[in-house]
């Protein structure tokens, strides 16, 4: 028994990791913009399917490309869309986007069709690992490299770019940035550019392992709405913490309550906000009080 | 009023009012008979609506598809006309099985449809049959798989094509206990799966077959590594699957990721086609129950001629959902025709009298409890898949006595239906 819960709790980390990825945009969209992104789950399969078209066209590693074009994609849905939300009634975030990912996935099943499309990862990472207890594939541990890479790069950016702090200091004034003769609109779509980057680059990354379909969305959306409020919302190592902690919960209700498995997240999330209400991380933002 | 406006005014007696409205009844009866005919001829040429509820949208949105298209092909091959009448298709989404049955309502009482033909899953099919019994109308599923829907939960409105979970065990279990005597079930968390791992336990536990473990999964589940990780502590002989959709596509690629494929067999009733094609030739594995094949040389020649249609519009192989779709909506037309009218009842009983032949098997609803009674195939993947879309070997086509037929699925004493009257 003690061998499958360290099985399941690696497991679970990398599932975890995987989580965090489409979470931690979320949270970033969130803290700097105050937008609550449905659509990032469409962000999510529009990265998974250009990954798939990408690479059965040019080959695995042009598949790589598929995170940048998200993020240009994003940049353009902001700058046409989601720009004019700023300083509005917060429903009107949360209609757009739904609507949003609706169309999206609508245009995904009239491009692509509705049937599930076959997606392998590269031949050079298949099979896979076995470490006493542990058994996990080559290519969970490429996914949990990137993603660990992923989080760092994007975190050093924030934290010691000059770009990175005017995306820190938008996100709690604004208006003072903008009386600084920074250029705040081009680093808010940015900011959202890159958080449908990341999105993309967990679409890219869960293709092969998921089923790439128009309907994959709802399978990053709620745990990453989940993970973000467990987290606390705006907040980079909330998001990661509540990402690893859903993961291995995930994984530990399956080996003992398999029914229970998709609620867990849920009741996970119930009891942390009993205790936490802001999540884990959450601090208090003025401009959302 | 001047005195002199009140002398020319009308004065309207009791009798002439009287009178008039009789007049006008009459006149009215004359002008449907001989005066305006066309008023009459106008009503009846009215088209004859068919409804169709599939998905949309959402997880089986792939397999609704086929089927839609296949019931839509049924139409357009008798050139779009019924009884002489033009006839059109009315087709709703089916989201949830709450929005399901909402749009039966919506067809039944906004557009006056004489039929209805669809439910991608059971807990949708579940609520429309609710809806038809109520409003008197047929309905035929095609996919639905649940026991009740043809079980307890039967009426004189409801026809369902797809076999339930207990009869696709009888023709798939004995296969899995020549695999080995350790099972380990992995089954959905809605109606059919929880038929299913009903059923198997059933088999198992009258055949000397112990269950090694069994899980039960919720629908939509994206990641089945810790659940593979779990099976494969059990080292079962067998593993007896029960997911639906695209999650069996998931759970196979995830099953080969781990290495798995080719070490313990995989099995699982009721798949589709579609199901397999979305694993890709590298993970596709396992012994499976299917209704139709279209690489099948046995099929009939009415259904060749439907797939080749179906291939030739759509630029891609009928699945069989597709020919499931094309079935039941024949069955709903031929009955329309048969019953020369588009009251309800006379198509039920139409329908309880329809029938096809399909190679040793007249193919047909029982009049006890609405199930079709129909061949299975049990297949298994190619051992090389070279086509995109020839992934089965057919290792059989069960049943085809009508002995076998009673055995497979079950005598009326065995049956839960206490089918009502119209």
């Amino acid at each position: 028994m003690f061998d499958m819960i360290v099985s399941q709790a690696v497991n679970g980390l990398v599932l975890g990791f995987l989580y965090v990825l489409i979470a931690v945009g979320l949270s970033v969209i969130f803290g700097m913009l105050g937008i609550v992104n449905f659509a990032h789950g469409a962000f999510f399969a529009i990265g998974a399917y250009l990954a798939l078209t990408l690479s059965r066209e040019f080959g695995w590693a042009a598949a790589l490309g598929a995170p940048i074009i998200t993020g240009l994609i994003g940049v353009f849905v902001e700058v046409a869309l989601i720009r004019r939300l700023y300083g509005q009634e917060p429903l009107l975030g949360l209609i757009l986007t739904f609507a949003l990912a609706l169309f999206a996935e609508a245009i995904l099943r009239l491009v692509f069709g509705a049937a599930p499309l076959p997606f392998s990862p590269p031949r050079v990472l298949s099979g896979f690992v076995e470490y006493g207890p542990i058994l996990i594939t080559k290519y969970r541990i490429a996914v949990l490299v990137v993603t660990v890479f992923a989080l760092i790069a994007f975190w050093s950016f924030l934290r010691y770019t000059p770009f990175g702090r005017i995306i820190r200091a938008g996100s709690r004034d604004a208006e003072m940035v903008g009386l600084l003769g920074i250029n705040l609109p081009i680093a808010l779509s940015s900011v959202f550019g890159i958080g449908c980057l990341l999105a993309g680059l967990a679409g890219m990354l869960a293709g092969p392992l998921w089923t790439v379909n128009p309907s994959m969305a709802a399978g990053a959306i709620m745990p990453a709405f989940v993970i973000v409020t467990i987290g606390g919302l705006g907040s980079y190592a909330g998001a990661i913490i509540a990402g690893v902690l859903v993961g291995v919960v995930t994984s530990m209700t399956i080996q003992f309550h398999p029914d229970w498995s998709s609620a867990a997240m849920y009741i996970l999330m119930a009891i942390i906000l009993l205790v936490r209400p802001r999540g884990l991380f959450g601090e208090k933002w003025e401009r959302f009080e | 009023m001047s005195s002199n406006s009140s002398r020319h005014a009308i004065k309207i007696t009791r009798r002439a009012l009287i009178g008039g409205a009789g007049g006008v009844v009459l006149a009215s009866a004359t002008a449907s008979e001989f005066g305006m005919p066309y008023i009459r001829s106008a009503a009846a040429s009215d088209p004859i609506k068919i409804g169709m509820i599939y998905a949309k949208t959402g997880a089986v949105a792939d397999q609704a598809e086929y089927m839609a298209q296949g019931s839509l092909l049924a139409l357009e091959a008798r050139k779009n006309s019924l009884l002489g009448r033009q006839a059109e298709v009315i087709w709703l989404d089916e989201p949830t099985s709450q929005a399901a049955q909402q749009n039966a309502e919506r067809l039944i009482g906004e557009h006056k449809v004489v039929g209805i033909v669809g439910g991608s899953l059971s807990p949708s099919a579940l609520a429309i049959s609710a809806v038809v019994k109520k409003a008197k109308l047929p309905f035929v599923a095609p996919n639905a798989g649940a026991i009740d829907l043809t079980g307890r939960l039967c009426n004189k409105y409801t026809f369902r094509l797809q076999p339930p979970a207990d009869v696709h065990t009888r023709v798939l279990a004995p296969y899995c206990a020549g695999l080995g005597k350790k099972w380990y079930l992995i089954t959905a968390a809605f109606a059919f799966g929880q038929d299913i791992k009903r059923s198997f336990t059933e088999f198992a536990a009258a055949n000397g077959i112990t269950i090694v473990g069994a899980d039960e999964v919720p629908v939509n589940t994206a990641d089945y590594s810790s659940f593979i990780l779990k099976i494969r502590a059990a080292k079962p002989d067998v593993v007896v699957g029960g997911v639906p959709g695209s999650d069996i596509s998931t759970f196979l690629k995830q099953w080969n990721e781990l290495g798995m494929k080719g070490k313990i067999p995989f099995a699982e009733i009721a798949v589709g086609a579609t199901d397999l094609w979305g694993v890709g030739p590298e993970a596709a594995d396992g012994l499976f129950t299917l209704n139709w094949y279209h690489k099948n040389p046995n099929n009939p020649p009415e259904e060749q001629a439907m797939a080749a249609s179906y291939e030739q519009k759509y630029k891609r192989p009928a699945a069989d959902k597709a020919w499931m779709g094309w079935m039941a909506m024949n069955a709903m037309l031929d009955s329309i025709e048969a019953a020369k009218t588009t009251e309800p009842g006379a198509i039920v009983n139409a329908l309880e009298n329809w029938s096809v032949q399909r190679g040793g098997v007249k193919a047909g609803y029982r009049a006890f409890d609405h199930q079709m009674v129909n061949r299975l195939l049990v297949v298994g993947i190619k051992p090389k898949i070279t086509d995109k879309w020839d992934y089965f070997d057919i290792l059989a086509e069960t049943p085809s006595t009508d002995r076998e037929i009673e055995t497979v699925f079950g005598s009326q004493a065995q049956s839960a239906c206490k089918m009502d009257k119209l």
